[in-house]
């Protein structure tokens, strides 16, 4: 399937290198869920820079429901390419006394709900999705968790709310990397098949690689086209992503201390990239 | 500010207080989880279904939802069973609502004692519970009048705002023309020296009552009613306790995390102050079976109460 979207895919693609090379940038400061940052980036790119419709005033008219606080990371990479956060005050990330929260309160730019306690995001997503249809306003709703929230019994409580009022402005996008504190989420409880749980419950799903922009951007374009009823998209990602070095090295790092990883290794990859692509765009 | 002659029962007070406050505010928005019925909300239900929303049986949901409610410039009412709001969705209260300057309100019903069902349906820690969370509002309000204007108060509050409500035949003892809630306030019933009774919620009408049978037997005291649990007025607390030789207080609560802690802590604070004997459910599983019969066994019954308040006073 190919959108008019496809346009945007080297624009978007550019956006997504230089969201990995912000998330390297903050993590190697003191370290932090840079490998989810990195896995997410495409994700970031196709939602911030394509997706999210501007309020005309330098924010979004959509809203956008981050759950898990690990995957904050994302957010802040890609805000500092939005302009609204500097590099400078994100390399603050996980410093004593910090505003930049590793996993953030809410009223933080970019964050509309404190996001610390797993599986709170969808439900607070749905309320927020139901009550925009009630006020009669055209805002789009997307929430952003993680597989291994898939293990809280909210999410699913969450997930019937959804279906049952056919909230059809809200958007799931499930960060479906395998991995979560303990290990592999197949091998400590395996939450697939996600998206037959998902269509179970009344949902229209979909699983994309959510390290194709092109993938992502057909799936976020075809959730408008959907009457009826949530949507699902559950974006299969691998830890890393997109630096092959650090992938390579560190393929289950749910956390990565400052002195775990080889952080100038992964820049000189991602920053070549960068450059790569920059070059042919 | 007491009702004078026979006290008149409401059988539903929050069906009357529910769609009184949604016929005249639109943005409020009562949410239930399967216990509408029982929780009393039946014209709002019916006669403003756009501002009542039933998540089903899923109390995670019912807290998690209603915040994402308030996120989006409702006022969400969420009501339940205070065992249920407070046990099973803690964390949802605490980081949905609890982090969130968006006012969200939580009703817990038959607080306390106030549910047959022994133990599972019996929510005698939640005002504790509560009070330790930063910057919330615990109010744990008295009749029909304090319930009614108590909400009328919440829905301006910002955060989470946590309370206590009645269902089924409640009494109308504070005069609506007289009484004003006002959050922090406490407000003194009975005015007298020796002993000070000190009591909240359902507990202040239980006092009313040994009160009642004090009066009879010529022991002087003073009754203090204290509905708002957090932010209280503490210097007003304070100097209660201060002008009297001995305080009691009663709730509808474990007797420890709630109203007697609280005054405790109030008293402590400013150090010396009189001996502080705190009567609720002390520090053991309350019995099932019909209110009367639970307040006997817990000596909660109105002369248990008077028996009590005089031997305190001794």
């Amino acid at each position: 399937m190919s959108t008019g979207s496809n346009s945007r895919v080297p624009d978007l693609e550019i956006l997504a290198a230089k969201i990995r090379r912000n998330t390297l940038d903050i993590c190697m400061q003191r370290g932090g869920y840079a490998g989810q940052g990195v896995a997410l980036a495409d994700i970031a790119a196709c939602l911030y820079f394509d997706e999210l419709r501007t309020d005309g005033k330098g924010w979004f008219h959509d809203r956008f429901v981050l759950s898990n606080g690990h995957d904050a990371i994302m957010t802040y990479a890609a805000l500092a390419e939005h302009g609204s956060y500097t590099l400078e005050e994100l390399r603050t990330y996980n410093a004593d006394g910090t505003k930049i929260d590793q996993s953030p309160i809410e009223g933080q730019l970019g964050f509309e709900i404190t996001a610390g306690s797993l599986g709170q995001g969808p439900s607070q997503a749905a309320g927020i999705a139901w009550a925009e249809r009630q006020r009669g306003t055209d805002k789009r709703i997307y929430c952003l968790f993680s597989d291994g929230e898939l293990q809280e019994g909210n999410v699913w409580e969450a997930a019937m709310f959804a279906a049952h009022q056919k909230l059809s402005n809200l958007v799931y996008i499930i960060d479906n990397n395998d991995l979560q504190a303990s290990g592999a989420t197949t091998n400590v409880m395996s939450v697939e098949p996600v998206p037959e749980k998902f269509e179970a419950f009344g949902f229209f799903a979909r699983r994309v690689d959510g390290n194709s922009v092109t993938e992502v951007l057909d799936a976020f374009e075809e959730a408008k086209s959907v009457a009826g009823k949530p949507y699902v998209m559950v974006c299969d990602t691998r830890i890393f992503v997109g630096i092959d070095c650090l992938r390579e090295a560190l393929p289950m790092a749910h956390y990565v201390a400052q002195n775990a990883a080889d952080w100038e290794a992964g820049l000189a990859e991602i920053d070549a990239k960068v450059a790569a692509l920059t070059g042919e765009a | 500010m007491l009702l004078e002659g026979e006290t008149t029962f409401d059988g539903a007070p929050f069906d009357g207080i529910s769609f009184d406050l949604c016929s005249r505010r639109k943005d409020v928005v009562m949410v239930s989880a399967d216990l509408s019925k029982y929780t009393q909300i039946i014209r709002v239900k019916e006669e403003l279904p756009d501002q009542h929303l039933d998540v089903g049986m899923a109390e995670q949901n019912l807290i998690s939802v209603a915040a994402g409610v308030a996120k989006a410039g409702f006022v969400p009412v969420a009501t339940t069973f205070a065992v249920y709001a407070t046990r099973r969705a803690y964390d949802q209260m605490v980081i949905c609502m609890g982090t969130s300057p968006h006012t969200s309100i939580v009703v817990g019903f038959t607080p306390g004692i106030a549910n047959p069902a022994r133990i599972h349906h019996q929510a005698a820690e939640d005002l504790g519970m509560l009070r330790s969370v930063p910057n919330a509002t615990v109010i744990d309000p008295m009749d029909v009048t304090d319930f009614k204007q108590a909400l009328d108060v919440a829905v301006d509050l910002p955060g989470l705002v946590y309370m206590r409500g009645h269902r089924g035949n409640t009494p109308r003892l504070l005069d609506p023309q007289k009484f004003k809630f006002e959050l922090g306030r406490t407000y003194r019933l009975r005015s007298g020296s020796g002993t000070g009774i000190i009591a909240t919620g359902h507990a202040t009408q239980w006092a009313l009552e040994a009160s009642g049978i004090l009066e009879d037997r010529g022991i002087d005291h003073s009754l203090l009613h204290v509905p708002t649990i957090k932010p209280v007025d503490e210097t007003g607390l304070a100097d209660f306790c201060f002008a009297h030789d001995r305080i009691v207080t009663i709730e509808n609560h474990q007797i420890v995390t709630g109203l007697g802690s609280l005054v405790a802590e109030v008293v402590s604070d400013v150090g010396g102050g009189p001996r502080i004997t705190r009567l609720g459910v002390p520090g053991s599983w309350a019995p099932g079976g019909t209110l009367p019969y639970i307040r006997e066994q817990l000596g909660l019954d109105a002369a248990g109460l008077a028996d009590r308040i005089r031997e305190a006073g001794r």
